[in-house]
């Protein structure tokens, strides 16, 4: 359809613009800082756009892809457990010393848990060798999250207080990185996660009409499905390693592109990679330059997600993915 | 020239209880076949293995000469095209980007679909009428324009074998009709090979030059309609009565429901007796109800399954304490209540000492002159140690009981002349109620 074409190559043009625009924002002022004065504040705002493009292109890849797979309107990064290992990570991190080992130690920490926590999911779900169903996977996703989130919980309450607050802050998401380097290898990594399942859009396309349709036409089901949730979780982890569990991103974004520029994948997956590392930098500039004090942009997000996503539940009824 | 299909031996289904067992069969190219076969005959298991989507237990499933599980996934989808009974499509791909999605073996990662892609796209939705509404959303169509939009995207495939899943079932008879029509022509032109499963025989019988008939996990029968389509095997397969015509003029068969069996659904309330037991009766029972044959039975133990199906029916009911004997004076009541029916069935129960005593109500419906029916087979169902059942058995055929071995049989036997109506049973008797229970009348609420 004609008027998807012109609001996908719109959004393909508006999420630069959008992040030039997040440059101008910060607590320092509007406008541009000059690079041979204002050279530090320059780097800091780059740095914070980049993490805020990095973080909401992962979410948001991550979400539209585990929709597609999952074939259920409300699935987003965090449904297989992600989220819960990842906080488990980083909170045996804080606890036992081992993020005192540098800025790396956290976030690799909260990557390895998370991405195990998948495992244990993706195992659970297939007893006896067969590839799991949609449903077992959904099922013991809640299922593992939730013993994640209970030791996590009990890991809170015996923490010193320095220790809560720390675990605390990271848990509710921001795009301030302390490490250049940590920020260009997340970088990376989600770069070739989201390209990787960008290039596997005719896969994401006839799973959507169910695993035995898309059989029929000639894909590869496990092999997709397995290199799906395997990638949507590498660049969701890698994300939250980044910048913590920042919320929504994952779901608001994919059903607000599929509205604008349709389902079909090979341009949703960018549409949507673009638009979500635009829509979080925004959030992120807004975040710390109009309230009065810096909150995390973890909330802000939240906070826009919340009433939205009870417009889709509402909207949901009418049986079909909001068209 | 290699086959189109070629199954030999094969068992599939779940691992501990296999749908299908043993099943052989080859389909030539350019064959219209019809499967057919009750629910849970295994005609979509046979389907999904055939597809490749289900892996055989034990057997090979070969297309072309290949082994379905060992083609790769795309050449696969260019030799295997499968229409559903139905498909949710849960976001909003219009028409042609779905019908499009048939093409998905052909076009290139990321590229644009070629000239023959979009030729071909083009050909499925103007060959089943929906290029009007390419552009709308799947999901806002009617029944019938999604389902002819999913044969498009199957015939975009521009496969050399069409599975059709019961395809056509939810079209109204105009599409239904084109799409049979369509299928024909494709197979008459390109040659391509067509499965289709229905419960419509009758379209099957029209549109099929061969139909397989499948019953309880095998093939029952293979071959030209008129030699599949009988009534006979139509009752064995089916458990209903049927009449199969041959219109004179056009050859076509038309299947209908017997006119016996219509004339059997008013039983009018006379009454049939039912030996039962242990849940062997229970199908009898039912279908008699259903009929509108009152019904009673007895006598049977406190809790056994065919006493929980007779009071959940209304029927008449004698019982026993359970796990004791026949005694006397059930047996007694059992012969009055039995005494006032019109005729008697034995159903296919085991006999032992405990229920032997039911064989006598039988005799004494010979005695008065009523009709007695008897299933087959009371050789293997009897354990009394003299084998006594048998022998009483024997003499009750031998003084003019009738044998049935099925439950269409057994209503086609059924009197129904109002001639042979004893005089009318007492009133305030359990078994003259009503058939089926009544659920009280819902009072309107608008005044009238």
């Amino acid at each position: 359809m004609a008027s998807r074409d012109r609001t996908f190559y719109l959004v393909l043009a508006a999420s630069p613009a959008v992040l030039f625009l997040c440059l101008l924002l910060g607590p320092a002022g509007f406008g541009l800082p000059d690079w041979t004065a204002q050279r530090e504040i320059l780097l800091l705002r780059l740095n914070r756009v980049l993490a805020g493009l990095v973080v909401g292109a992962a979410l948001s890849t991550a979400g539209v892809v585990l929709q597609a797979i999952l074939r259920n309107p409300l699935a987003e990064p965090y449904v297989l457990g992600v989220s819960s290992g990842a906080g488990l990570g980083a909170a045996l991190a804080v606890l036992t010393g081992f993020s005192a080992f540098g800025v790396f130690a956290l976030p690799v920490s909260a990557f390895c848990l998370a991405i195990a926590t998948l495992a244990v999911v993706y195992l659970l779900a297939s007893s006896s060798g067969t590839a799991p169903s949609l449903y077992s996977l959904i099922l013991s996703g809640v299922i593992v999250s939730s013993v994640c989130s209970s030791l996590l919980m009990f890991l809170v309450s015996v923490a010193p207080v320095e220790g809560m607050h720390n675990i605390l802050w990271w848990m509710l998401g921001n795009l301030d990185i302390a490490s250049d380097l940590l920020l260009v290898i997340t970088s990376g990594i989600v770069a070739a996660g989201c390209l990787g399942l960008w290039l596997l859009s005719p896969e994401w396309n006839a799973l959507t009409l169910g695993h035995d349709m898309a059989h029929h036409l000639g894909i590869r089901v496990r092999v997709a499905v397995g290199a799906g949730l395997l990638l949507a979780t590498l660049i969701t982890a890698a994300a939250v390693g980044l910048s913590g569990l920042i919320g929504f991103v994952g779901l608001i974004v994919p059903h607000v592109m599929r509205i604008l520029v349709g389902p079909d994948h090979r341009r949703l997956i960018p549409a949507v990679a673009l638009g979500g590392g635009a829509f979080l930098a925004l959030c992120d500039a807004v975040a710390r330059t109009v309230l009065p004090a810096e909150i995390p942009v973890g909330v802000l997000t939240a906070l826009v997600g919340g009433p939205f996503f009870l417009a889709l539940l509402r909207k949901r009824r009418k049986e079909q993915w909001i068209a | 020239m290699t086959r189109a299909i070629q199954i030999e031996g094969m068992s599939a289904g779940y691992r501990h209880q296999p749908v299908l067992r043993d099943v052989s069969m080859a389909v030539e190219e350019g064959e219209i076949i019809g499967i057919l076969g009750p629910n849970g005959a295994g005609k979509s298991t046979l389907f999904k293995t055939l597809s490749g989507w289900l892996a055989p237990l034990s057997g090979t499933v070969s297309v072309f000469g290949t082994p379905v599980h060992r083609l790769p996934p795309l050449e696969r989808a260019r030799r295997i095209a499968v229409v559903p009974q139905e498909l949710d499509v849960p976001v909003p791909y219009t028409v042609e980007e779905v019908v499009m999605m048939g093409r998905t073996a052909s076009i290139g990662r990321l590229s644009r679909p070629a000239a023959a892609d979009r030729q071909a796209v083009e050909r499925a939705m103007v060959y089943t009428d929906v290029a009007d509404v390419r552009a709308r959303p799947l999901n806002e169509l009617s029944g019938g324009e999604r389902q002819r939009a999913i044969v498009a995207m199957a015939l975009a495939q521009e496969p050399r074998i069409l599975l059709m899943d019961e395809a056509t079932s939810r079209l109204d008879i105009n599409h239904r009709l084109e799409i049979m029509q369509l299928v024909e022509r494709l197979n008459e032109e390109s040659g391509v090979t067509v499965l289709m499963i229905s419960h419509d025989l009758q379209l099957a019988a029209e549109f099929s030059r061969r139909l397989i008939m499948l019953n309880q996990g095998s093939i029952v029968a293979d071959g030209r309609p008129s030699e599949v389509l009988t009534e006979a095997a139509l009752r064995q397969v089916y458990r209903c009565d049927v009449s199969v015509r041959e219109d004179a003029r056009t050859g076509s068969l038309s299947i209908l429901p017997a006119p016996r069996t219509r004339a059997a659904r008013s039983g009018n309330g006379r009454r049939v007796h039912v030996i039962a037991g242990g849940g062997c009766g229970e199908e009898v029972l039912r279908r008699l109800a259903l009929s509108g044959y009152a019904i009673s039975t007895g006598v049977l133990n406190r809790g056994d399954m065919d006493a929980e199906v007779a009071l959940a029916l209304g029927a008449g009911l004698v019982t026993e304490q359970p796990f004791s004997p026949i005694g006397e004076s059930a047996l007694r009541q059992a012969l009055e209540l039995a005494l006032s029916a019109s005729a008697a069935v034995l159903t296919a129960v085991p006999f032992g000492t405990g229920n032997l005593a039911n064989l006598t109500i039988l005799e004494r419906f010979l005695d008065m002159g009523r009709p007695v029916f008897v299933a087959k087979g009371i050789e293997t169902r009897d354990y009394t140690p003299h084998r006594e059942a048998m022998a009483r058995v024997s003499a009750l055929l031998s003084r003019g009981a009738v044998l049935w071995s099925n439950v269409a049989e057994l209503a086609a036997l059924l009197p129904d002349s109002p001639a042979s109506e004893p005089p009318s049973p007492e009133t305030g008797n359990p078994g003259s109620a009503a058939p089926l229970p009544r659920l009280p009348a819902v009072k309107s609420p608008d005044p009238d």
